[in-house]
């Protein structure tokens, strides 16, 4: 069944038609926090009828500039905030079921987990393990080898009973990315995860991301407002400014779409941007090389310069 | 040596035991309790918290109640208990953030707790006893009644820390992700708040309500700079507040001065040899990272 945006121009090519079911069902969801009373609203709206479809499998990225809702679309598809009107489903079940069932499984920005906790590597993989089970229980041997598994696929095996203050930006993400998969969820969703990464280190996510991917076969949603980290490793592209904009493949990415997307907040949000004039299929370039000052890749579709690179440390929406 | 007389002479070593026993049972319920506070940072609620005893004493001193009693005991966990509630509920507002509630309880409560007292004071209900032994804890204050208190709180609460213990490190580690793993977090929250609550008020007899807070954040203090794993931690802050409660009543044995004050002395001072032991740690292990060799301190 073909993906459903709310509002997809016909120029646009249509989603990938994949065979499977439905992993995430995003019904027409419209959601606004409450404001002060002495502010001039009741209510700031952050998505208005947004509806999405993920098909089990499939690697979704949503993009688009900070505020954009792309956080507040995670906390729905988690069930940790009720739409205002619409629906979520996830895998057939209310996003709170689908939690409760460990189906789910969410890797917040990295800033949200303490380094100064007393932990070591293996100790924070096997956290929600560990959650679970009365006080006077400790892990069984399945387990632990489980968590280990999961250090094995981020390639972090060898740090396993390293403290995590010892560890990088970029290790830790994939430490919390192994605490994410350890219980085998079917979904997982990731927020921010490249933020403050340079751009080899987000070549470096992706293809771990891909590789998690094609060993446990899971549904990946990658929310980012940095194109480059999304772009490269989903299969499917959502284009989100509190409605969504677009729901194309990386390839239908093109600089028309990204243009009618951030037209008024490029500039705010990325820098002095650049936006490519050469559809993607024009770019016989290797992605996985190009610097962030290079004009001619048309995979990234969007160039920016030096405050580019200031404006990807700030965090998500 | 006054403490040896304590120890040999039946009568003063029958006022000797409540004292350590209850030293050593509020020891074992806060000193988990600091590796919380210390890691989520939550020391400044505690602040508030302990405070608050104070409008709860006030309001014992008027309503004339036994200091000791079971009545007394309750009214002044009820004053901490209204006072987390008032600090989850204002800073639960947009406009008021965390410390600001935090400090209008604070101020609040203590300014309470002063007027009736005074109030208290004036009618000539003196049965609480002294404001000195309310703020700063007194020994004379601490009997059988209240260690057999602060032995069942620390089991009871101690207990309920326990079971809970895995999921509120992981709470506290990363909300957001321990959320999305069904932990629900208001609720790890709050049993926090309430156990920080009913600590305070464990030990507020011997080391009174504005020094409380001391033993809710030192002990994991001096745990944090000694290890970097989690049972060492606890283990090691467990022992650091089972010493200083030990040293501190001693102190206040031969020296004759408030308990409460010897007891956050004796806590401060290993947390300034701890700190040292780290630094030397540091040190060597810069020193010797070339030759290779294993230095001494630092956290294990």
């Amino acid at each position: 069944m073909p993906a459903t945006p709310a509002r997809q121009p016909a120029t646009h090519p249509a989603p990938r038609d994949t065979s499977g079911d439905r992993a995430i069902d995003i019904r027409d969801v419209s959601f606004a926090y409450p404001l002060p009373p002495d502010a001039p609203a009741t209510y700031r709206p952050a998505l208005e009828r947004v509806s999405l479809s993920v098909r089990e499998g499939e690697r979704l990225g949503i993009v688009g500039p900070n505020g954009a809702g792309k956080s507040t679309l995670l906390k729905l598809i988690l069930g940790m905030l009720e739409p205002s009107s619409g629906g979520v489903r996830v895998l057939g079940e209310e996003p709170r079921e689908a939690r409760a069932r460990g189906l789910i499984a969410y890797v917040p920005q990295k800033s949200d987990a303490s380094t100064q906790f007393p932990l070591c590597v293996r100790q924070v993989v096997e956290m929600p393990l560990v959650a679970r089970l009365p006080a006077w229980r400790g892990l069984g041997r399945e387990d632990r080898e489980r968590a280990m598994h999961a250090l094995e696929l981020v390639d972090m095996r060898g740090f396993a009973e390293r403290h995590i203050a010892a560890l990088s930006g970029g290790q830790m993400q994939r430490v919390l990315i192994a605490r994410a998969i350890v219980t085998r969820p079917r979904v997982l969703l990731l927020d921010e995860p490249t933020a403050g990464v340079d751009v080899a280190g987000q070549r470096r996510f992706s293809e771990l991301l891909q590789r998690v991917h094609a060993e446990l076969g899971l549904t990946l949603v990658i929310v980012s407002h940095n194109l480059r980290a999304v772009a490269a490793g989903c299969d499917h592209i959502a284009c989100l400014h509190r409605t969504l904009h677009s729901h194309v493949t990386p390839e239908g990415l093109t600089p028309q779409v990204l243009a009618e997307v951030f037209s008024h907040e490029i500039e705010g949000i990325f820098g002095d941007v650049h936006v490519d004039a050469h559809p993607a299929s024009a770019c016989g370039h290797d992605h996985g090389t190009h610097h962030a000052h290079d004009h001619s890749c048309a995979h990234d579709h969007v160039h920016a310069d030096e405050r580019m690179k200031r404006t990807d440390t700030k965090g998500g929406s | 040596m006054r403490t040896i007389t304590y120890l040999s002479d039946p009568d003063l070593r029958a006022l000797l035991w409540p004292w350590l026993v209850t030293g050593l049972s509020v020891a074992l319920l806060a000193a988990p309790l600091s590796v919380l506070v210390v890691l989520r940072r939550l020391a400044f609620i505690g602040q508030g918290v302990s405070h608050a005893a104070v409008g709860g004493v006030g309001v014992v001193a008027m309503l004339g109640l036994a200091g000791g009693s079971l009545a007394a005991t309750g009214v002044i966990a009820g004053a901490c208990l209204l006072a987390a509630a008032a600090i989850a509920v204002i800073s639960d507002r947009r406009s008021t953030s965390e410390d600001s509630a935090i400090g209008i309880v604070l101020v609040g409560s203590m300014a309470l707790g002063v007027l009736l007292l005074q109030l208290a004071h004036n009618l000539g209900r003196t049965g609480f006893g002294s404001w000195e032994a309310a703020l700063f804890g007194a020994l004379t204050s601490v009997g059988p009644q209240d260690a057999w208190i602060a032995v069942v709180s620390a089991i009871l609460l101690g207990g309920t820390l326990w079971v809970l213990w895995r999921r509120i490190v992981f709470w506290a580690f990363d909300e957001a992700a321990a959320v999305s793993r069904g932990v629900p977090a208001r609720a790890m929250r709050w049993a926090l708040l309430v156990l920080l609550t009913l600590a305070i008020v464990a030990s507020m007899r011997l080391v009174g309500a504005v020094l409380a807070t001391a033993l809710l954040v030192l002990p994991g203090a001096i745990a944090m700079e000694l290890s970097s794993r989690m049972g060492r931690v606890v283990a090691i802050a467990l022992l650091a507040a089972s010493f200083g409660m030990v040293g501190g009543i001693v102190a206040s044995i031969e020296l004759n001065l408030p308990p409460g004050a010897c007891i956050v002395c004796a806590l401060a001072l290993m947390y300034g040899a701890a700190r040292g032991w780290a630094w030397l740690g540091r040190r060597r292990a810069s020193e010797n990272i070339s030759a290779g060799t294993p230095a001494m301190g630092g956290r294990g």
